[in-house]
């Protein structure tokens, strides 16, 4: 698992090590410059000392200076190029030196050779670079030592800081694991800092969604087991009836409507399903190209039988060739409840006609009866699910679902179209035209 | 007993009817608040089955304003299960009793037949009348111990004149608990019946009140 607070940490320490030998090679660059100023002046001073002292030729065995003194060598010759002096015979250097500062490539490194003549004399000194790097690094060392020392209390103090600048982190954490489907407050977003805020913003969103979605799923798993519970009295109620029966004509009277009791109860528990399919991100079919006449022409078929009998003239009166982009099943549920309701608060002896057409750049499919029609105060409530309009209570009107046009309207929406009540055939009845894009 | 029956859902309303009429009630079934109160303005119903979730005029609403007015025959609400604090808003709103959906037709009959009985100041089951024994939940009536077969509009009629000893019950009246708003009344009908208990029941049972009505005869001359 990656850990913010490792990660962060190793790289502030390799910055720092970074840093640090950054800090090593500057010092050393720096302080070997110096020293070779400062050994550089040494030299000439050196050499202007010697020039005035008395020199014999050395002889060849005189024994060499202290220990020590090979640091510098000292040659001196006079005039002729005898050798007068040398501080150290068995070093080899140039015999015959260029005068001023030169570096000198040798069996024992490279040395530094500082080269003058006066009064007839030649005087030499050289020193190995050596030195001269040796105490540059030295110096460079004593610079960084301290550096590396604190890095333990950096990497410490970097641990620990790192630790609090999270433990907001911690709380949302705490929070957000208190939350469950029955509490889903907001969590606080005072006192986050602001790398953190967003993040508990957008859970915040989330949180507000899931509130909803289920809210909106639990009235809806309220309003279903209410609503099925009505057929299912009934159901229950006449089930009594068939047992008391004591007659054959009384008994098969009491199946008869046993079976529609039964009927109504499946009929609400389709109904329920579409309408479950029609909620967001449940259904999603690649969209195809409908023939709305065509769906409205096997509606208007299926729903013939009903029509009959009960004496109302169903008729569709679709143009050819009128299509929309969508999902065929949904768009066949959605004729189908719209028909479905005109048929059964229509009385009988009532007329309801089917319509689709082209319109501009709208596809129409309008169902408009004769008969009961929607009160005025009650056409915003009817797409709501389980309300019924005060029609729907007629004595007679067969009961619905009470959720035909809770559907349609999902439905309509889903294809980006426009569901509008108006007034039927002739002024009266009720009118429902769906306007899809194109 | 006449019942009226608030219930705005077609198939429990029919049923509900059917199963009460087959326990001896009479019932008239409306099925919204507002016609319902038109009918108890006539008061000819003995009680009321009411359904909380009525249109137009909600069933609470209904119950207050009815007890508001001084109403007080007895009224026995339909509730779902879960629905509990719509029971307790309507205990409190007056009902006498509730059963709860989905409701036995049998319980129902026994409950609404337990409320008219206390409605009557009766904490027995069976009416006794001199040597006249009535048990409602069984539609059985005794004389002197023995069983006599009555017809469902007789034992109506006997039932009606039992509730309210010693009182004259008008033709009008007695038409009321025999017959729902659906049935047609017969011509006559009232003395066919009442001729059919005298016969059935002793000629001295009921005494008719010439161009008044009829009432049940003291208990003592009743007697053998």
């Amino acid at each position: 698992m990656s850990s913010i607070r490792r990660w962060l940490l190793v790289w502030l320490l390799v910055g720092a090590a970074v840093a640090i030998a950054g800090a090593a090679v500057a010092t050393y660059l720096r302080a070997r410059d110096e020293a070779n100023a400062l050994f550089d002046y040494q030299l000439s001073q050196m050499a202007a000392s010697l020039i005035d002292a008395p020199f014999a030729a050395v002889p060849p065995d005189a024994p060499a200076l202290g220990p020590g003194a090979d640091a510098l060598i000292v040659q001196i010759w006079d005039r002729n190029g005898v050798q007068l002096f040398l501080s150290q015979p068995r070093r080899e250097l140039p015999q015959h030196a260029q005068l001023g500062f030169t570096t000198v490539a040798t069996d024992s490194g490279e040395w530094r050779v500082f080269s003058t003549l006066a009064e007839g004399q030649v005087v030499q000194i050289a020193q190995p670079m050596s030195a001269r790097r040796e105490l540059a690094a030295s110096m460079a060392l004593r610079t960084i030592v301290p550096l590396l020392a604190a890095l333990p209390f950096l990497a410490l103090i970097a641990w620990v800081t790192i630790a609090r600048g999270l433990s907001p982190l911690d709380r949302v954490a705490d929070a957000v694991a208190r939350r469950s489907p029955t509490v889903l407050e907001p969590l606080s977003e005072t006192g986050l800092p602001s790398e953190v805020r967003p993040l508990v913003h957008a859970l915040n969103g989330l949180l507000e969604r899931l509130d909803h979605a289920l809210l909106a799923q639990r009235s809806f798993i309220a309003d279903a087991a209410h609503e099925l519970r009505t057929p299912l009295t009934a159901v229950h109620l006449q089930a009594q009836l068939a047992e008391r029966a004591t007659t054959e004509a009384e008994r098969s009277t009491a199946l008869v409507e046993l079976k529609g009791g039964l009927e109504r109860a499946t009929r609400l528990s389709e109904q329920l399903l579409a309408l479950a399919r029609e909620e967001p991100g449940v259904s999603e079919r690649t969209p195809a190209t409908v023939d709305l006449g065509a769906t409205a022409r096997a509606v208007v078929a299926d729903l013939a039988p009903l029509a009959a009998a009960k004496s109302i003239d169903l008729g569709l009166n679709g143009a050819p060739g009128v299509t929309v982009r969508g999902d065929a099943d949904a768009l066949a549920t959605l004729v189908s409840n719209l028909v479905d309701n005109a048929v059964r608060y229509t009385p009988s002896g009532g007329r309801v006609d089917v319509v689709v057409a082209s319109e501009g750049d709208s596809a129409l499919l309008a169902v408009r009866d004769n008969g009961l029609g929607i009160a005025l105060e009650d056409r915003e409530r009817v797409f709501d699910r389980f309300y019924r309009g005060s029609a729907a209570h007629t004595a007679g009107a067969a009961r619905g679902s009470g959720l035909g046009l809770a559907i349609v309207k999902r439905i309509a929406e889903r294809h980006a179209a426009t569901v509008e009540l108006g007034p039927g055939l002739h002024g009266e009845g009720l009118g429902v035209t769906v306007r899809f894009p194109r | 007993m006449r019942v009226l029956l608030a219930e705005d859902d077609p198939m429990i309303g029919a049923s509900v009817r059917h199963g009460l009429t087959q326990d001896g009630f009479t019932v008239d079934w409306v099925n919204d608040g507002r016609a319902a109160e038109t009918a108890l303005s006539e008061r000819v119903h003995d009680a009321l089955v009411l359904d909380l979730g009525l249109p137009r005029k909600s069933g609470l609403d209904l119950l207050s304003a009815m007890r508001r007015r001084g109403d007080a025959r007895p009224v026995l609400i339909l509730t779902a299960r879960d629905a509990i604090a719509d029971r307790v808003a309507g205990l409190d709103a007056g009902a006498d009793d509730y059963v709860v959906k989905p409701f036995d037709l049998g319980e129902l009959a026994a409950r609404l037949r337990a409320l008219l009985r206390r409605g009557a100041g009766r904490a027995e089951p069976i009416v006794s009348y001199g040597r006249i024994q009535f048990n409602p939940s069984i539609r059985e009536v005794r004389v002197e111990g023995k069983a006599v077969q009555l017809s469902a509009r007789e034992l109506a009629l006997l039932e009606a004149l039992l509730a309210r000893p010693g009182a004259i019950l008008s033709r009008g009246q007695l038409e009321d608990k025999l017959y729902g708003w659906s049935d047609p009344v017969e011509s006559n009908a009232v003395e066919v019946h009442i001729h059919a208990l005298r016969r059935k029941l002793g000629a001295d049972l009921i005494r008719n009140i010439r161009g008044v009505g009829w009432m049940l005869a003291k208990r003592d001359s009743a007697a053998p």
